[in-house]
């Protein structure tokens, strides 16, 4: 036993270190063959003689080593090195053809890896300082889409109360929230920074452990206001505080409210989200920090927190989901006044809570998109393959001739292409890495800070290398079993024959153009949708609309003095040179949804409505519609007189107005609010706009209420001035200054363009768009080398035949013809394939088209016309060189 | 089998293991050409021993920590590996001699019997 393992310890170190046991060995027959040559010698043979009688009597050196070797270490280990280094040789020798073959794989691969580092920084990526995240669930209000909705504070309690299954559940906003910090005893200026508002089990529950100091404990307590503590991210006290573990202890104020820094979390520690901020606060202080009611810790109506929780050991997620359905069913019985929720829903733990799904279609299609130009690229190195295994037939058939199984060269060959893979793979996850910077600098900014760490962990790297090694197999096996065909007699007399090698060479260049093309299509369906996005009318004009977003909490204006700064504010912006209009609103046309507020019609809904449709709510001032210019189709704006205290008043889109009373006239009409004793009335009907959804081409209808009526800090804290201005007199800088001369300590939170926020909504497409187009030319590229390389090889094998045509009277113009045509054949039957895997893709992208046909006739015939466009480019040099060939010569040669 | 070597005795396998071991027990340290020569001398019958075959066995013998080599001047000055049987080397060859005699006599006891 102890010898067996020995003798298995020392096979791998000599494969580990083969010079050393080579050099040995080497050493000991030179010597076994001095001795045998004393040996001859002393029986009288002269000098010479003697040394050939020994190397005769000792038999083949070569064969004694090779049975060495085979003993020493592992024959097909050493065999698959000498096959990689071989392949090297190879490649170093043809360097152009290697360039070319690992640059359209690194294309490929590396198109694949960065989508695949996206997605698995976004699906599946473990999160930093999470003890066992396979036991953490998020929780949330149940959307009809199978993700789902925050939900409210009691609602928050009652599930922690009552759900044994989990041993902790936790709650925050669904974003960071941006404060304003000030350090005591530095400089007066306050610094804007992103704060997570957490119950004080979070960390407990995540099992985050402090880098320094300590985090909130359960202990901390959660009476409003109790405890003005603070945990500081392990990246903003290194990078504010220098990683001074001073600071821990010490006193800052946040929104100008005093709290004590406690701990700094573990290095990473971001939750379980894409989104890092650069404090904790315990969401007991959420009150306090925003000067706002503690009401908003009572309304049940009120979705603003993200839930999570951890299943007990022996609790499985389906017993989880199935309490919780029990407690959203009970608690939907018990307060029917104040929500109309939806079920209770469980889901394993995600970085974007609720929206995995969504997430992972899209990352579906991308990866769908980039696996066709790996098609593409795979199907050009193939050929490579296929050509360079037509030139080393020879080589192959003495192989076979003098004793190599067929096996061994097609292991051979095989090992060859996987060392050009992996090549191509390397350089594909280098170049991943500089495709994935280059998309997110190239992203629109953010309102809030998205950290999507996206490291070259194991799971990528082992994707890249897994998705090298298939492709090898899938595309170097037929081109090596080809090559490796025992034909010998008919290799070694040097015969061009085999049409079977033309026949898989045309399938690849097949596969090329039709992969190509599909690109090509879903390339020009994307530009379309793009197209009439932009011409499509939103229902709001967002050209020359500049947007600026403050926190009028950050300080410390209340829900008294809240409403008359905001109302001064734009007040003072409509002043400013080049300002046609200004308003300000809660929630602005682009990015994300509307805020619920429960709203729906007094007295009950009409009949067959049904229960699940809740308008997106927006809070705002007077001129609303006139700065976003969006007709009023009847009613009046709300006007000065629509005062705090005043009969309260509400503004509906005519899509709500349709579905609460369809057929009738909504304006005298009533809504109740949850929360609100008094019922809204319905004062104007505004025209529906193209909201957040221009991903979907829908309209999001909005239910508009007056800001002095519905000032409310945990709501209306953050909200956005919007000016119309004069073309080429920008005012965001003259509302900075503005700001800044009406309170100092009030710094912007965000500063865009409406349109650019806009923009927002069609990331998707725009990426979608840019990175099929690109692909596509690149495959369409690679599929034209593709066809000039197989038109090139017929024509060079039918030199002798067109010789003989031209002799016997054809027409230049008919050889032409009859090398273009087979060409052409090619083109057609890739485009057809093509067309129609474009066509299912359209069918399958239709959601994501605003309403382009997926069969756009002009995008299918611009494909078409492109490829054979392409592809007849390709085939003329061929052509044109079998219209030169000289009849004699061509006779002659053979 | 090759015709014509009737009259030579091909070698089992895992018989040359023994052989070797045995040489090296009876005669000391060796070096490879003076096994090879040995051995074909001791079988006073031509043993189809290919030279470059009992480098593989050398190597298996050393893997296995049974004999051990070193690097030694012969008589004549020429460097030659020296083999020597270490003691777990001694081991296995009194097991391995045990368990060959055990099979040749039921072979040699079958053989009769049949005819």
């Amino acid at each position: 036993m102890k010898a067996t393992v020995r003798r298995w310890l020392c096979r791998i170190g000599n494969f580990l270190r083969p010079a050393r046991a080579e050099d040995e060995l080497s050493r000991e027959l030179a010597s076994h063959l001095g001795l045998l040559e004393d040996e001859f010698r002393r029986r009288g043979m002269p000098e010479g003689q003697a040394r050939r009688a020994a190397a005769v009597a000792l038999g083949g050196l070569e064969q004694a080593k090779e049975l060495h070797r085979a003993e020493r270490s592992f024959l097909w280990l050493e065999e698959l090195r000498r096959d990689a280094s071989h392949g090297l040789r190879l490649l170093r020798r043809n360097p152009i053809t290697a360039a070319t073959a690992t640059l359209s794989l690194a294309i490929g691969i590396g198109a694949d890896a960065s989508v695949f580092t996206v997605a698995n920084a976004l699906l599946f990526r473990t999160p930093t300082g999470v003890r066992e995240p396979e036991r953490l669930v998020d929780i949330g209000v149940g959307r009809p889409d199978g993700g789902f909705n925050p939900g409210s504070y009691p609602t928050y309690l009652d599930i922690r109360r009552r759900a044994v299954t989990l041993d902790g559940v936790y709650a925050h906003p669904m974003f960071p929230q941006a404060l304003s910090l000030a350090v005591a005893g530095a400089s007066a200026t306050s610094e804007r920074v992103f704060g997570q508002f957490v119950t004080t089990n979070y960390f407990a529950v995540l099992g985050t452990t402090a880098s320094s100091g300590r985090l909130f404990a359960p202990a901390d307590g959660e009476q409003p206001g109790a405890s003005p503590i603070i945990v500081l991210s392990d990246r903003f006290w290194r990078r504010r505080f220098g990683g001074d573990a001073a600071v821990i202890g010490s006193a800052i104020r946040v929104n100008g409210r005093p709290f004590t820094v406690i701990g700094v979390a573990q290095e990473g520690f971001q939750g379980t989200g894409v989104l890092g901020p650069d404090l904790w606060l315990p969401l007991n202080m959420i009150a306090v920090v925003n000067s706002q009611d503690r009401a908003i810790f009572e309304a049940r109506a009120a979705g603003w927190l993200v839930m999570g929780g951890r299943l007990k050991r022996d609790s499985p997620l389906a017993r989880a989901a199935a309490e919780l359905d029990v407690i959203g069913r009970d608690l939907r019985r018990a307060h029917s006044d104040q929500i109309n929720t939806r079920e209770l829903r469980v889901l394993p733990w995600s970085s974007v809570p609720g929206n995995r799904r969504r997430v992972g279609a899209f990352a579906v299609l991308l990866m769908a998109l980039v696996s066709l130009v790996l098609l593409v690229a795979c199907a050009n190195v193939a050929g490579v393959l296929l050509a360079r295994g037509a030139a080393r037939r020879r080589e192959m058939a003495v192989r076979l001739s003098i004793g190599a199984s067929r096996a061994r060269l097609v292991r051979q060959l095989l090992v060859e292409t996987i060392v050009l893979f992996l090549l191509g793979g390397t350089a594909g996850v280098a170049l991943a890495r500089a495709m994935t910077s280059l998309v997110v600098a190239r992203l629109p900014p953010l309102p809030f800070p998205i950290s999507v760490p996206l490291a070259l962990d194991g799971r990528v790297l082992a994707f890249t290398i897994g998705l090298s090694l298939i492709a090898a197999l899938a595309f170097g096996l037929a081109p090596a079993l080809q090559a490796s065909r025992p034909d010998t007699v008919a290799a070694l007399k040097d015969e061009s024959g085999a049409p079977g090698r033309g026949r898989l060479r045309q399938a690849f260049v097949l596969a090329q153009v039709a992969a190509s093309v599909a690109l090509v299509v879903v390339a020009g369906l994307f530009t379309r949708a793009l197209e009439r996005a932009g011409s499509m009318d939103p229902g709001f004009d967002p050209h020359g609309i500049e947007l600026v977003s403050l926190n009028v909490s950050m300080a410390g204006y209340s829900d008294t003095t809240g409403p008359r700064f905001w109302r001064d504010l734009v007040d003072r912006v409509r002043e400013l040179p080049g300002v046609q209009d200004a308003t300000v609103a809660r929630v602005l046309p682009g990015g994300f949804e509307g805020i619920g507020l429960g709203l729906s019609p007094a007295g009950g809904r009409s009949g067959g409505v049904t229960d699940s449709f809740e308008p997106d709510g927006n809070i705002i001032e007077p001129g609303y519609f006139a700065t976003l210019r969006i007709p009023l189709l009847a009613g009046r704006d709300f006007t000065a007189a629509d005062r705090a205290g005043a009969q309260p008043v509400a503004i509906v889109g005519d899509a709500v107005a349709r579905h609460f009373w369809p057929g009738q006239n909504a304006l005298g009409k009533y809504l109740s609010q949850p929360g609100n004793k008094r019922s809204l009335l319905v004062v104007g009907v505004a025209r529906d706009i193209k909201s957040s959804s221009l991903v979907d081409g829908l309209s999001d209808s909005f239910v508009y209420l007056p800001l002095p009526q519905q000032y409310a800090s945990h709501l209306t804290a953050q909200m956005t001035i919007a000016a119309r201005t004069n073309p080429g007199q920008p005012a965001t800088d003259a509302i900075r200054a503005l700001v800044a001369s009406m309170n100092p300590n009030l710094p912007i939170v965000t500063s865009q363009t409406l349109e650019d926020s806009v923009a927002l909504g069609l990331v998707p497409q725009r990426v979608a768009a840019s990175v099929s187009g690109s692909l596509g030319l690149v495959g369409l590229l690679l599929a034209a080398i593709g066809i000039y390389g197989v038109t090139a090889l017929t024509v060079a094998r039918r030199t002798r035949e067109f010789g003989i045509r031209i002799a016997l009277g054809a027409e230049r113009r008919d050889v032409l013809r009859m090398v273009l045509r087979q060409g052409l054949g090619l083109i057609a039957g890739g485009c057809a394939v093509g067309l129609s895997l474009g066509a299912g893709a359209g069918h399958v992208l239709s959601g994501f088209l605003f309403g382009v046909p997926p069969l756009d006739p002009a995008v299918f015939a611009a494909a078409a016309a492109s490829s054979v466009a392409v592809g007849l480019a390709a085939c003329y040099g061929p052509a044109r060189r079998a219209t030169r060939v000289d009849p004699m010569s061509a006779l002659r040669c053979e | 089998m090759p015709s014509g070597s009737k009259d030579r005795a091909e070698l089992l396998p895992g018989t040359l293991d023994l052989i070797v071991l045995r040489a090296l027990s009876t005669m000391g340290p060796q070096h490879a050409y003076a096994l090879a020569a040995r051995i074909e001398q001791v079988a006073d019958h031509p043993l189809t021993l290919n030279q470059g075959s009992l480098y593989p066995a050398l190597v298996r013998l050393e893997h296995r920590g049974w004999i051990k080599g070193d690097w030694r001047r012969t008589e004549n000055n020429r460097e030659a590996k020296y083999y020597a049987i270490t003691r777990p080397g001694s081991r296995a060859l009194a097991a391995e001699t045990q368990r060959w005699r055990r099979l040749s006599g039921l072979v040699d006891k079958l053989l009769l019997d049949e005819r």
